[in-house]
């Protein structure tokens, strides 16, 4: 029961955070240089939601499947380490998304360059191998 | 329009301050791992020191490369400055003296402003 509820929190925290991680890669493709006030308002206030719901769903979300690998003793599991590597991979592209936003909400000259616009193409990708390795556990 | 960095909460400081915590914390987990969760493994036969004190330590050293990762991409680091930060996660005590670097790279934003 105990593992059911962690399970249940874990895929919740999955959630908030991979859409969180959208909205920013979304808000960042093709994001025009200089900005005008209202998108770097816009950009700020995603700064907030990144911070304090995207984030802690991120540390959530690290907590819990370290203590369910631990739990279900899935560690061994050559599934669960090719997830591991994938969701490391999706983090890393979070915290450069994140400090790219963290720089575009409060200079409005700075270009943040066009590989944000392949960040919400990957997550796809990403979230959907995850999926698989998950539900199917091909090996 | 408004100005650029707002002279109260100049971002680049707020992350760095908070990356001085993270990297504390990373060292002492890091330095209770070696020194004191693994000696109670081999010498006290208490082999779950280590597990509970990995996995603690893993999420700290998780942290600490993500929330790197976030402040070299917001600003403008050099190589040498990453390399240093990345090398100091993984050596004992490193964690304490990427702090105090830290803190004078703060320093140094802070008398910019």
């Amino acid at each position: 029961m105990e593992y059911l509820w962690l399970k249940a929190l874990h895929v919740a925290a999955a959630l908030t955070w991979v859409g969180g991680e959208f909205a920013v890669a979304l808000a960042l493709a093709g994001l025009p240089t200089p900005r005008g006030e209202a998108e770097s308002r816009r950009l700020r206030a995603l700064r907030l939601w990144d911070r304090t719901v995207t984030t802690p769903a991120m540390l959530l979300l690290w907590g819990f499947g370290i203590t369910l690998g631990m739990k279900g003793d899935w560690f061994h599991s050559p599934w669960l380490m090719a997830k591991l590597t994938i969701a490391l991979a999706l983090g890393a592209l979070h915290g450069a998304l994140s400090g790219t936003l963290r720089r575009a909400a409060v200079d409005p000259l700075r270009s943040v360059g066009s590989w944000p616009r392949h960040a919400a193409p990957a997550i796809v990708i990403g979230v959907t191998a995850i999926a698989i390795l998950v539900v199917v556990k091909p090996f | 329009m408004f100005r650029y960095p707002p002279a109260a909460v100049n971002p680049e400081i707020v992350q760095l301050r908070h990356m001085r915590w993270v990297s504390l914390l990373e060292g002492t987990t890091l330095v209770a791992l070696v020194f004191v969760a693994v000696p109670l493994e081999h010498l006290g036969g208490y082999p779950l020191a280590v597990t509970w004190m990995g996995s603690i330590h893993g999420m700290a050293f998780l942290l600490y490369v993500w929330m790197l990762i976030q402040t070299i991409s917001g600003g403008d680091w050099t190589w040498p400055e990453i390399l240093r930060a990345g090398v100091a996660a993984i050596v004992p005590f490193g964690g304490f003296v990427n702090e105090r670097w830290l803190r004078r790279k703060q320093a140094g934003l802070s008398l910019a402003d």
